[in-house]
């Protein structure tokens, strides 16, 4: 019986050397004597079931594995099934997706919006959005029922709206809402307004879609603890009460999440009952879906790149991630704070110069190719390609120039000096490859630069990078997800936005108030052309004066078995960007 | 004991007869000792494995400016064995995994030499202070021990790692915390072993200081079981240093097999097993011929605890 | 009387040894500072932060906070935890329940090969089979589980497809009732063929791997005792009687062989509870090893603290046992003889 297990080991690695031979050999030589030895001694049972166990699933078909049901391997565990606690990008999010809806939904293919729980998508010329831009009106959909049985009404729609912002959790992205609302009104029983606090060209593609404003049942909501300001929901947490074409089934923490096709659904309904398989190495992921154990899989680029010919196995790409991969510089050090091998000022980054040098010093290539396995494109700029305002034609660091680089560290004063700095990251990520990779461009074009990475914990990622200011000069994450150019070029370039603000970007900008007002007349404008030259003319002024070094932007794909039906990805949704009623197998 | 005119001749002689009594029992030992195969067998590969870790910046060009560091050819990310330049293959970050091989013989080396050093003293001052002293100080000292001993060592170690942060100096530092106790163990009951032996009462008759006969009397006889539990260390300490690794608490990037199978995992599923196999590989190497030397260490010098654990 | 007097001082030690573990466990995760981290997201501004910090009595000097836990611990209340994002108290029996399952399915495998090889082994001294038993027992204990876990994974789930990975399939777990949270017992008592069969075709490869050390532990030990045994008079004498070797071996020589080995048994469980470790983290296998993998990694330090203090306990008191067992049954050879 063991003996089959040999070429089995070669046809799965096609190649084998002497070393890896012996090695199997003598184990394969252990077991054959524990088993004999088992005989002899009197432990013949036990042999006995190991062998029929070792046989019993060997006969068993290599056809449609768990039919009925498709098992998607996450990658991670929600921490909340809350719309109103569930972080930006966040696992939680993909339930909330497939199990709560939204006044309107990105379509299945391209940026546009499609009625949800409204039935009609806001705009100027259908009246429902005032001449002004500052009132915003909903026709619900009528008949719908939530899963606890429930009828949806306007009601329903003002209190998840309203819940969250009373709520106001800090996890969450209530900001969402809490930034731009002004009020909510009922105005019929299937009527809902908004209005804002001044007119938003990213209402409906970045809030009203985003997954914090779900919509959730008022009366689930009311019989299980009701809304208390700055407390979590503990029965939201971890229950689920909306209209989507799933319902909400168990949620076994580790191991696995469970939806049932809600036959009640107003849409067409879902076809496949789902398990979130939760946990599993990105290699297991891989191996099981391989073996069919999986249907769907989230994994990072390169083990998809592992998949390409694999029997049985397709493989998904198309678009890409709307989550930068970035390098950022702190222009905010605090006095004394840096690691002790740190050489450099405080007011390293303060130059423009460093900064540009950074930039054409990384190997984007490296990073694209080695663990981005080529899924994905070199991001010119903060507002990622795939997003409206996006300018391909402004200029980009998309190339190691080492002469640049040579020549602006020369510039700065530092080439014939040297400088040695940390960078932060999560470890064993994309994240700590592109802090290597950056570790190798810079000491490779001098050996007096010294790059330590820090690859820590996530816990202690996080609190490092929640201090303000940041105790580290560098750190590598990704951004969070929008749908909008907005809320990127407020959150990570306005010099008084959320990390302008915490990094310090106002010491460093040649000119803040340019770069201030661009983003915030680009937040009103209305006019689509108008705003797209806002946002070019933003690209051209931060290509001269980066505050960040944008890696690269990951690109989607995924891998799934042949036999799911009806396969599509939607980048716009939160990852990994599918909605499981869609499919079939 | 009596105070008679001759206890001072009679300690020296014991003491040198011990001398050379302990000089020829080793040589005797070593002998018992060589005439077991699986110890040769042991011993032949330590000998390898050392010389490969000694003359690594000799047999490959060492990484600048860490050469630590796994080399990163991003160019040649995942190429299997055999492939120009990359006899063994890369790794996922196109790291050589031959270097890994080579220089985690030394990082393991480093590892295994530093923890050892560092609770061998550890332990023998502790343990020593404790069997000497006796009384309170003993109670409380050995009390910690067992505290120590409650918490089973990989669970120990991954906790203290995993409060430390992920980095090579902090597995070694949770490796110390985690391997002192058994040498204050065995120091202690050598002591109180030793001490109730005759030369020790004759030495202490003659009016030798305490330190003295702790010194040349004492230390020198508990010596052996240090030793073979140090031996055993050396390939323990490997082992459960590369399960941390491996679990994620060493540094990125960094020459060392648990790290190396880590990252290495990832690839089997695509039949990438070259970066898994060859580290693992030596990781096994190394505990199995520092255990099977330290067996047969033991077996001379101790028949009787042999296969204790 | 005096086996008395030895499990009760052997009590008496033990809350001592449970504070201790607790204080330098606690000691120990602090050192690392605040456990913030995990309830934070990336996002996150230090004015939320603080809030978050208020929530969970982060904010007190550290030896309050110490009273905080233990006395939260004695309450039941075992803190938050951040990677499973619920309770510890929910979430830790049914983990518990799976590692110990996996723990005591590896232990079978390693007492009956462990035994079966030692006897072996001691029966034909410094023979071929004594050598190469010896070779395994040793090639066990330095083995790197995580390899060899792996190696098992590639060649009998990915390559042959013979074994599954995880603990059950989840169809046929949500089928039955769970009791007691042991799986192939629930099978059982809910009468499920299936089931059972699915519990311990989970079980196979994951207890393999996690025995394989464990195994080497026993035989090594079962083989060095037997050896001793068989030098004894007791067994010249046996021999002198005429009775065949192998009824020397089995009545006599074996049995005393045995009483040594237990005492390895309890230190084998120490070993294996670790081992579960790494072995959860290759097979997927939904237990406490797994969970104190992510937590270690993500830094949730009240499932580390936990986890760390339940072993500790554990080991504490399998070896109270082992060794109460130990010195009754070796008193009774002492009597018997």
């Amino acid at each position: 019986m063991l003996s089959q297990n040999w070429p089995a080991v070669q046809r799965l690695t096609g190649k084998v050397t002497h070393a890896a031979s012996t090695n199997t050999r003598r184990a394969y030589r252990n077991k054959q004597l524990v088993l004999r030895s088992g005989l002899l001694r009197g432990w013949a049972p036990l042999a006995v079931l190991f062998v029929s166990l070792a046989i019993a699933p060997a006969a068993l078909a290599q056809n449609v594995k768990n039919p009925g049901t498709l098992v998607h391997a996450a990658d991670d565990e929600p921490t909340t099934l809350d719309p109103a606690q569930v972080e930006s990008g966040e696992g939680g999010e993909t339930v909330i997706l497939q199990v709560y809806e939204r006044l309107l939904e990105f379509s299945s293919n391209g940026p546009d919006l499609i009625p949800g729980l409204a039935t009609k998508v806001p705009s100027v010329s259908n009246g429902l959005i005032s001449a002004d831009g500052m009132t915003y009106t909903f026709p619900i959909r009528e008949g719908v029922t939530f899963h606890d049985g429930s009828p949806l009404t306007a009601d329903d729609v003002k209190f998840s709206w309203d819940r969250v912002m009373t709520m106001s959790l800090p996890e969450s992205a209530a900001d969402t809402l809490n930034d731009i609302v002004e009020s909510t009104k009922v105005k019929d029983p299937f009527t809902f307004e908004v209005t804002l606090q001044e007119p938003s060209a990213s209402f409906l593609n970045g809030t009203v879609v985003a997954m914090v404003s779900s919509i959730v049942s008022q009366e689930a909501v009311g019989a299980n603890g009701g809304v208390t300001a700055g407390e979590p929901n503990t029965f939201m947490a971890t229950n689920m009460a909306g209209t989507g074409p799933y319902k909400f089934n168990t949620w076994n923490r580790n191991e696995n999440l469970t939806l049932d096709i809600n036959e009640n659904y107003w849409g067409e309904n879902a076809k496949l009952n789902v398990r979130i398989e939760i946990g599993a190495e990105p290699d297991v992921r891989v191996l099981g879906l391989r073996a069919g154990d999986f249907d769907t899989i989230e994994t990072d680029p390169s083990f998809i790149a592992d998949l390409k010919g694999a029997e049985g196995v397709n493989i998904h790409t198309g678009g890409l991630l709307l989550e930068p991969i970035h390098i950022g510089f702190n222009l905010n050090i605090p006095d004394g704070t840096l690691p002790s091998e740190d050489t450099i000022p405080a007011d390293f980054f303060h130059d423009p110069r460093i900064r540009q040098a950074f930039n054409h010093a990384f190997d984007y290539n490296a990073f694209l190719n080695g663990p981005l396995a080529g899924f994905g494109d070199f991001n010119t700029h903060y507002i990622p390609r795939g997003i409206f305002g996006h300018d391909s034609s402004a200029p980009s660091y998309t190339k190691q120039d080492k002469a640049k680089a040579e020549a602006l560290f020369r510039e700065a004063g530092y080439w014939d000096k040297g400088f040695s700095v940390s960078v932060i990251t999560e470890e064993s990520n994309l994240f700590a490859d592109a802090a290597l990779v950056m570790k190798d461009s810079l000491e490779r074009l001098n050996p007096k630069f010294r790059i330590n990475v820090l690859a820590v914990a996530e816990a202690v990622f996080d609190d490092a990078h929640a201090q303000n200011p940041v105790e580290f000069a560098m750190w590598v994450k990704n951004a969070d997800p929008f749908a909008d150019p907005h809320p990127y070029m407020h959150s990570y370039q306005h010099p008084d936005g959320e990390w302008g603000e915490v990094h310090g970007f106002s010491k460093g900008y040649k000119d803040p108030e340019r770069v201030a007002k661009l983003i915030d007349d680009a937040s009103v404008e209305l006019d689509p052309a108008k705003r797209a030259a806002l946002y070019a003319e933003l690209q051209r002024v931060l290509y001269e004066d980066p505050m960040w070094l944008i890696a690269a932007q990951e690109g989607v794909a995924m891998a799934y078995r042949g036999w799911v039906k009806g396969f599509a990805m939607q980048p716009l949704w939160p990852r990994p960007s599918v909605k499981f009623a869609l499919f079939d197998k | 004991m009596v105070d008679s005119p001759n206890t001072d001749q009679i300690y020296l002689q014991t003491r040198d007869s011990a001398w050379r009594v302990r000089a020829q029992r080793g040589w005797e030992l070593t002998r018992t000792m060589l005439a077991n195969p699986t110890t040769v067998i042991g011993l032949t590969i330590v000998v390898l494995l050392i010389l490969m870790a000694l003359s690594a910046p000799w047999i490959t060009e060492p990484n600048t400016p860490d050469a630590y560091q796994m080399p990163r050819d991003w160019s040649a990310v995942r190429v299997p064995p055999g492939s120009p330049g990359h006899i063994l293959g890369t790794t996922n970050r196109g790291g050589d995994v031959l270097y890994g091989v080579i220089w985690g013989a030394r990082t393991s080396l480093k590892l295994s030499l530093m923890v050892v050093s560092l609770t061998v003293v550890i332990g023998v001052v502790i343990g020593s202070v404790a069997g000497f002293t006796g009384g309170r100080v003993d109670e409380v000292l050995m009390r910690i021990v067992d505290v120590f001993l409650s918490i089973p060592e990989l669970i120990f170690a991954l906790a203290i790692a995993a409060v430390l942060g992920p980095s090579f100096t902090n597995i070694i530092l949770a490796l110390v915390v985690v391997f002192w106790v058994k040498y204050a163990r065995i120091m202690r009951s050598q002591i109180i072993r030793i001490k109730q032996s005759e030369y020790i009462d004759a030495a202490r008759v003659i009016g030798d200081s305490k330190l003295r006969i702790y010194l040349r009397d004492i230390l020198p006889n508990s010596f052996t079981p240090v030793m073979v539990q140090a031996t055993l260390d050396m390939g323990n300490i490997v082992l459960v240093g590369a399960t941390l690794s491996f679990i994620g608490l060493s540094e990125a990037g960094i020459a060392e097999w648990g790290v190396l199978v880590s990252e290495g995992q990832a690839g089997i599923s695509a039949g990438r097993w070259w970066a898994p196999t060859f580290p693992g590989l030596m990781v096994f190497l190394w505990a199995l011929a520092f255990n099977l030397v330290g067996d047969g260490l033991r077996d001379v010098f101790d028949p009787r605890t042999e296969s204790a654990r | 009387m005096q086996i008395r007097d030895y499990i009760l001082r052997r009590l008496m030690v033990l809350p001592i040894l449970i504070i201790g573990t607790s204080i330098i466990v606690f000691a120990l995760t602090r050192i690392g500072g605040s456990p913030v981290g995990i309830y934070l997201s990336h996002e996150m501004t230090p004015a939320q932060v603080a809030e978050i910090e208020a929530r969970f009595h982060l904010d007190e000097p550290v030896p309050v906070q110490y009273f905080y836990w233990i006395s939260g611990v004695v309450r039941g209340d075992l803190g938050w935890s951040g990677v499973a994002a619920a309770p510890v108290a929910e979430v830790f029996p049914n983990k518990l329940a799976a590692t110990m399952e996996l723990a005591i399915a590896s232990g079978l495998v390693a007492v009956a090969l462990g035994i079966a090889l030692g006897t072996i082994a001691g029966a034909r001294r410094n023979r071929l089979p004594d050598h190469i038993i010896r070779i395994v027992a040793v090639s066990g204990a330095s083995m790197p589980m995580f390899w060899f876990a792996i190696l098992l994974l590639i060649v009998f789930w990915v390559n042959l497809g013979w074994f599954p990975l995880g603990r059950s399939d989840p169809n046929i777990f949500a089928s039955i009732a769970h009791p007691t949270g042991l799986y192939t017992i629930d099978a059982i008592l809910a009468g499920s063929f299936k089931a059972f069969v699915d519990a311990i075709w989970h079980l196979v490869l994951p207890a393999v791997a996690l025995g394989y050390g464990a195994t080497a532990i026993i035989a090594r030990m079962m083989r060095s005792s037997l050896v001793e045994e068989l030098q004894e008079d007791y067994v010249d004498a046996a021999r002198a009687k005429g009775l065949p070797e192998r009824l020397v071996l089995r009545r006599h020589a074996r049995r005393n062989a045995l009483i040594p080995t237990v005492t390895v048994i309890g230190l084998t469980f120490g070993f294996l509870l670790q081992g579960t470790v790494v072995a959860e983290i290759v097979f997927r296998w939904p237990g406490i090893g797994r969970w104190m993998a992510a937590a270690v990694l993500r830094g949730d330090q009240a499932t580390i603290m936990i986890y760390v203090m339940f072993t500790s306990i554990l080991f504490l008191v399998v070896n109270l046992v082992v060794d109460v067992v130990y010195a009754y049954l070796d008193r009774r050879v002492v009597l018997g003889e």
